[in-house]
């Protein structure tokens, strides 16, 4: 690169104006009074996920055919793809901006691809435990598991007490397998045991081990569940042919051999009801679901209650039961009431009315009472306190006792898979910065994702993570001149007839040609994807790509400051600042 | 080999014989009979050139100055309005150093519409630049031709040859041709270092500014300056090669002569038959014939005319709100000397006018008979 | 191409030029006549190409490529391209003697018309490329161009050239597949890009390609070819945008009443028929395609 040419005179000079230089010495910088830069940002579903997935980051690397690292990628945050590629209700989707657009990314099915594409896949060695504190989880549900996964990828050695013969909580016994294959929660729970993590099944907490057993672990994470049934507090609740969805559901999912014949009336609308309802239809029997407010109210995913629709099940709302009637100790009949909404009660929902003489009664062969679960606190020592039949903790999962954390859903309202595994990471979190003696709350909103979404683990655990801002890019700050309107590709669906045979999966996922083209149409919100559109509209040849870490970098010794890179990013993975003069 | 030829077909054998290799034309009385000539040369194989056949002089000019630069040898030939048009293009043909010949043949500029003799054209173009050779016959005009691309490949600034309309372009005179391998001989080809190569990412002709620009002006002119020497040199040479010679100023019988006549062009074909006549009458009146306009050989006219109380310079030319181009060059010459003849100057043969013996004696007399000149331009042969 | 270069923060030229050497390549020769780019480049003894450039006066720009072609031909050079670089100024008005009669003879280059609507680097006077009431330093309020933008490209087909393309900077795919097309011809052959100008257009420096892409999209600047001045050929189906949206992003339209909006549009949708009547009577005639 020559500089500035100065001659001295006109025996200096060439016979005519002819250059012998370029014009690299003339550092057009000076000229900026903007500055661009490259900042990731966080996109929208990022920040949605309850479990803290780089959801923009698997569908960029499942984009470029690596699925294994996408898989990889999602396992930094959740080791529970599969799982969650299949059960998961899916907010990721609802904030996608690509709904403002035309339609909402599948996000959910592709983590599914990822996760069924990697089933032949080994994780990566198992870290060396490094770190000789030894944690206890109580439970193996997601949360525990989750909390777990995190712990022994920080180098700690921890064991799961399960009080089942089998691991998996909620995922094992109450998630049936048309929603969740069986094979594919084993290879996931394999999948975190090969980091080193010990399951002991048979151990209830306060039945085959005590809690001052479990003092001789440094920290201890209680993820126990909530696997009580409500009651219904009617007459005849006792008769035999009542039973909880919760008790219904394990029962199949641990393979016994459960007999359903006839009319089976489902009382509830939240997830448990429809899974059972759905479940009795595939066992021969004709399930009906009474609800006692109307469809808005309904807790249960709106896909699965398309899916119950779709399969002829149907639902009565606003009607409740009020008595069970039996003959011979076993239920006859169901006697209900028809209900209308009132005022708001304390979940903010419409509080359900009994309208007075409206009783019916109905034929049923079987009564699933599926309206609630609740936490079994009876192992909890009374110093730690409960609130709303739940474990108090705090935003980094501590309860009073400063070794002692929980979370997922014996300690939270939001009941989700997705929650609760997110749950179990802050713990993890939480655990280490206890013994490794760092402040969490000062870290708890820098590895964040986003400005109020969940944490992230590899933020926790690298500064290179923490990159990307925690401003959430909204629709309005992409570029979509450079998308083409398209549809989403949908995931195949076994057809009615075929799916209420058996409680084979329902859904047999998206082909790699479909996930291809669906992951072409993430706009990868906020962050780089080096597109290179930024690169082909620079005036000033300013944009280097250099293939570093930082793979697009600015030349801040030309860059005049126009700001198209801005301007035409089409992901807002660009920002400006004022030039300091 | 003696042909007959007229001016203009003598041009185009002279570039034909260079070997030109990009020529741009535009038609023009009186030069059209030199683009037709060239045309046939091309499309008979005689002349392997790529003929151009642009829209305009200007254009004319603006593509051979950039086939110059780009390696070619190139040549155009014009006349009056066609030069004029040019004019801009002159400058940067001269300021961008390029070994450029053109012909021009000295027509009237309009209006009215003039197709006839006068200098005017090309003396207007006098300070772009361009070397100015002036011919007097049309075997002249032949040898000027390749002399001309030999002096410009030297210096590196375009000559223009210059030629009476219809005087000597349609006028036919015997006409030695040089054999081709002579003229080879003579003139190499032309493959110059300084030229702009696919292979070379330079820029030619950005901007200058106020720092340089005067520098590059300055060498223009050092290299008009030795244009005098490199041009004498070269027609030494060619003498050597094809025994004949012009020089750049030619004295005709100016020892012991009282007066000289200064002329250029047919004028002084007509002039050395009038100032024989006046020797044989015993009037002692020299003839210096100034080939070389521009650069005015200012060195050698002060040795030729040394001495000499009267000069009569005779133009074919008028610079308006002064006088003849010539003599306003010839009293310039002598400015600052400590003898300076007088000098008279006249204008005749605008726009075709016919200048005669007898115009010419005209001129004579009122130098021979007037101590100084009664008025700055003498105008002959005016009407009324 | 060089960083360095003189281009105003935003100018769509470097751009066009850049993209313009990445698809003709490293053997070529760009003519650049009196323009923006003829500052851009830089001054004496400095060059940001790295191709050689020969500066040239401002009509002159086909000619002297036609000069320039005419050596290398004597030299037996067939493989560098010629590629006259010129603005509206230079190609539209005071360019179009020396580019009819280059395009006449069919003298073998391309030639790329920057044109960013008006005399740019002088100051913004208006040319007869400038669109219909623009503001310009020569057509200010209350005198606003009460004539249309000059059809060059009607121009140009009227020669029988073997190909003539409009591009815009913010298609450079379009573009450089136009390039690529075009190199592998011979004769004339010339591009009208369409560039915008930050200062002239009055628009903020980022704005550049926005505006350019509305320029296409509204229908305003379409993006075709003309194959021997009679076979028509559209490049890119655009949106159909509003004229309105596309004015209105302009200083130099900030003035336009509803009124004079609506007869914009209306001239658009008309020479946007007249196109998609040519387009379509190529296909009628079955005039075949060249070769892509």
């Amino acid at each position: 690169m020559a500089g500035k040419i100065i001659f001295k005179g006109e025996s200096d000079l060439p016979l005519s104006p002819v250059s012998s230089g370029d014009m690299c010495w003339n550092r057009t910088g000076t000229w900026r009074y903007i500055r661009p830069k490259y900042e990731d940002k966080t996109p929208p579903c990022g920040t949605a996920c309850p479990a803290g997935v780089d959801i923009v980051g698997f569908i960029g690397l499942l984009g470029e055919g690596k699925y294994e690292e996408a898989w990889n990628l999602i396992r930094e945050e959740n080791p529970f793809p599969g799982v969650c590629g299949r059960v998961c209700f899916h907010p990721c989707e609802s904030h996608c901006n690509r709904a403002d657009y035309d339609e909402s990314l599948a996000i959910n099915a592709l983590e599914r691809f990822v996760a069924d594409r990697a089933l032949d896949s080994k994780p990566r060695p198992p870290i060396r435990r490094t770190k000789k504190e030894r944690i206890a989880v109580v439970g193996s549900g997601p949360s525990g598991l989750s909390c777990a996964y995190h712990l022994a990828r920080m180098g700690y050695q921890t064991t799961v007490f399960e009080a089942l013969p089998w691991a998996g909580g909620i995922l094992r016994v109450g998630i049936p397998s048309y929603r969740l294959p069986k094979d594919i929660l084993d290879k996931e729970i394999a999948d975190i045991q090969a980091y080193g993590v010990e399951i002991k099944t048979k151990a209830r907490l306060g039945e085959d081990l005590s809690f001052e057993d479990l003092g001789k672990y440094t920290a201890i994470f209680l993820a126990t569940g909530a696997h009580v049934s409500r009651k219904l507090n009617i007459p005849g609740e006792d008769l035999k042919g009542v039973v909880s969805g919760l008790d219904f559901l394990r029962d199949i999912n641990l393979g016994k051999k459960v007999q359903i014949r006839g009319r089976v009336a489902v009382i509830g609308g939240g997830n448990t009801a429809v899974d059972a309802a759905r479940a009795v239809l595939r066992l021969g029997g004709s399930p009906l679901i009474l609800y006692r407010r109307s469809r808005d109210e309904m807790p249960a995913f709106d896909e699965e209650v398309a899916g119950t629709l779709e399969e002829g099940i149907e639902i009565r709302y606003l009607t409740g039961p009020i008595a069970v009637i039996g003959h011979k100790g076993r239920v006859t009949k169901l006697e209900c009431i028809k209900m209308e909404l009132g005022g708001e009660d304390e979940t903010g929902r419409k509080r359900p009315v009994p309208v007075p003489h409206s009783n019916f009664t109905t034929e049923v062969d079987t009564v699933i009472v599926a309206i609630g679960e609740e936490p079994d606190l009876t192992f909890l020592p009374e110093d730690i306190p409960v609130e709303n039949k739940m474990v108090s903790t705090d935003n980094a999962a501590r309860t009073s006792r400063k070794d002692v954390f929980a979370g997922g859903d014996v300690a939270h309202i939001h009941r989700t898979v997705a929650h609760a595994i997110g749950f179990g990471k802050r713990a993890a979190i939480s655990i280490d910065c206890l013994i490794r003696k760092r402040d969490v709350n000062s870290l708890l909103q820098e590895i964040r994702v986003g400005e109020n979404g969940t944490l992230s683990v590899a933020k926790y655990l690298s500064e290179m993570a923490r990159r990307r801002s925690h401003h959430v890019v909204t629709f309005e700050e992409l570029n979509v001149a450079y998308f083409e309107h398209g549809e989403r590709n949908e995931r195949a669906t076994l057809a009615v007839p075929e799916r209420v045979r058996d409680l084979r999966e329902i859904s047999t996922g998206l082909t790699e040609q479909q996930a291809l083209k669906e992951a072409e149409r993430c706009f990868s919100c906020g962050v780089c994807n080096e597109c290179e559109v930024c690169y082909v509209f620079c005036p000033d040849l300013s944009i280097i790509i250099d293939g570093g870490t930082v793979k697009y970098r600015i030349n801040y010794d030309y860059c005049k400051g126009c700001g198209i890179c801005i301007a035409e990013c089409p992901r807002n993975a660009l920002s400006v600042e004022k030039e300091a003069r | 080999m003696k042909r007959v030829l007229s001016g203009n077909k003598a041009v185009a054998y002279g570039v034909m014989l260079s070997r030109v290799q990009v020529i741009s034309a535009y038609p023009i009385t009186p030069q059209t009979t030199i683009v037709e000539e060239l045309s046939r040369f091309c499309a008979e194989g005689e002349l392997e050139a790529k003929f151009i056949k642009v829209e305009s002089e200007h254009s004319a000019m603006a593509s051979i100055i950039a086939s110059s630069l780009t390696g070619s040898r190139s040549f155009t030939a014009t006349s009056s309005q066609g030069l004029a048009l040019m004019h801009e293009m002159l400058h940067w043909a001269a300021g961008g150093r390029l070994p450029l010949v053109m012909v021009n043949v000295n027509r009237a500029l309009g209006p009215g519409w003039n197709i006839w003799m006068d200098q005017s054209d090309s003396l207007s173009q006098r300070d772009t630049g361009w070397i100015q050779l002036y011919c007097e016959d049309n075997q002249e005009v032949l040898d000027t031709i390749i002399q001309a691309f030999k002096i410009a490949e030297r210096v590196y600034l375009p000559v223009m040859v210059v030629l009476d309309a219809f005087f000597l372009s349609h006028t036919s005179e015997i006409v030695e041709i040089p054999h081709r391998e002579e003229v080879d001989r003579f003139l190499p080809r032309f493959e110059p270092e300084y030229r702009v190569h696919p292979k070379k990412p330079q820029a030619y002709f950005g901007m200058v500014s106020p720092d340089y620009f005067m520098e590059f002006r300055y060498k223009m002119q050092r290299g008009m300056e030795e244009t005098v020497e490199v041009a004498r040199s070269v027609d030494e040479e060619f003498g050597r090669q094809f025994g004949r010679t012009y020089g750049i100023v030619e004295p005709y019988r100016c020892e012991d002569a009282d007066v000289v006549m200064v002329t250029s062009g047919t004028v002084t074909s007509t002039s050395r038959v009038v100032i024989d006549r006046l020797w044989e009458d015993g009037i002692k009146v020299g003839l210096l014939k100034v080939k070389m306009f521009r650069p005015f050989p200012m060195e050698e006219i002060k040795r030729v005319l040394k001495g000499v109380e009267k000069v009569g310079v005779i133009d074919r030319n008028i610079s308006f709100g002064h006088g003849g181009i010539f003599a306003q060059e010839i009293r310039s010459t002598f400015c600052n000397e400590d003898k300076r003849p007088m000098v008279f100057g006249f204008v005749m043969g605008l726009g075709g006018r016919d200048v005669t013996p007898e115009t010419i004696e005209e001129a004579i007399h009122v130098t021979l008979e007037n101590s100084r000149p009664k008025e700055e331009t003498h105008w002959i042969g005016l009407k009324g | 191409m060089d960083p360095g270069h003189l281009a105003c923060s935003g100018c769509g030229s470097p751009l066009g030029l850049r993209l313009a050497l990445k698809a003709l390549g490293e053997k070529t020769m760009v003519v650049i006549p009196a323009s923006c780019a003829s500052i851009i480049v830089g001054p004496f003894p400095y060059s940001a190409l790295k191709v050689p450039i020969v500066h040239v006066a401002f009509e002159t720009a086909a000619c002297s490529a036609s000069g320039i072609r005419a050596s290398l031909d004597m030299q037996g050079d067939e493989e560098t391209t010629v590629v006259a670089w010129a603005g509206d100024g230079g190609t539209f008005d005071i360019g179009i003697q020396a580019l009819s009669g280059a395009a006449e003879r069919n003298d073998d280059f391309i030639y790329i018309c920057s044109d960013n609507e008006a005399y740019m680097n002088t100051g913004i006077q208006r040319s007869s490329a400038t669109p219909y009431l623009a503001w310009t330093t020569t057509t200010p309020i209350g005198n606003l161009k009460e004539r249309p933008k000059k059809d060059i490209m009607a121009i140009m087909a009227g020669h029988h050239i073997p190909y003539a393309a409009t591009a815009c900077v913010a298609y450079p795919e379009d573009f450089i597949r136009k390039l690529k097309k075009a190199k592998d011809m011979k004769g004339t052959r010339f591009i009208h890009l369409l560039s915008p100008c930050p200062p002239g257009w009055r628009i903020a420096s980022d704005e550049t390609i926005k505006v350019a892409r509305l320029a296409v999209e509204t229908k305003v600047f379409p993006l075709y070819e003309i194959e021997h001045g009679e076979i028509y050929i559209l490049t890119y189906q655009p949106r159909g945008t509003p004229v309105k949206e596309y004015l209105s992003q302009q200083g130099r339209f900030r003035q336009l009443t509803d009124e004079q909006m609506t007869t914009i549009q209306e001239n658009v949708d008309r020479e946007w028929n007249r196109l998609m009547g040519q387009c379509e009577g190529a296909a009628r005639r079955g005039v075949s395609r060249l070769a892509q």
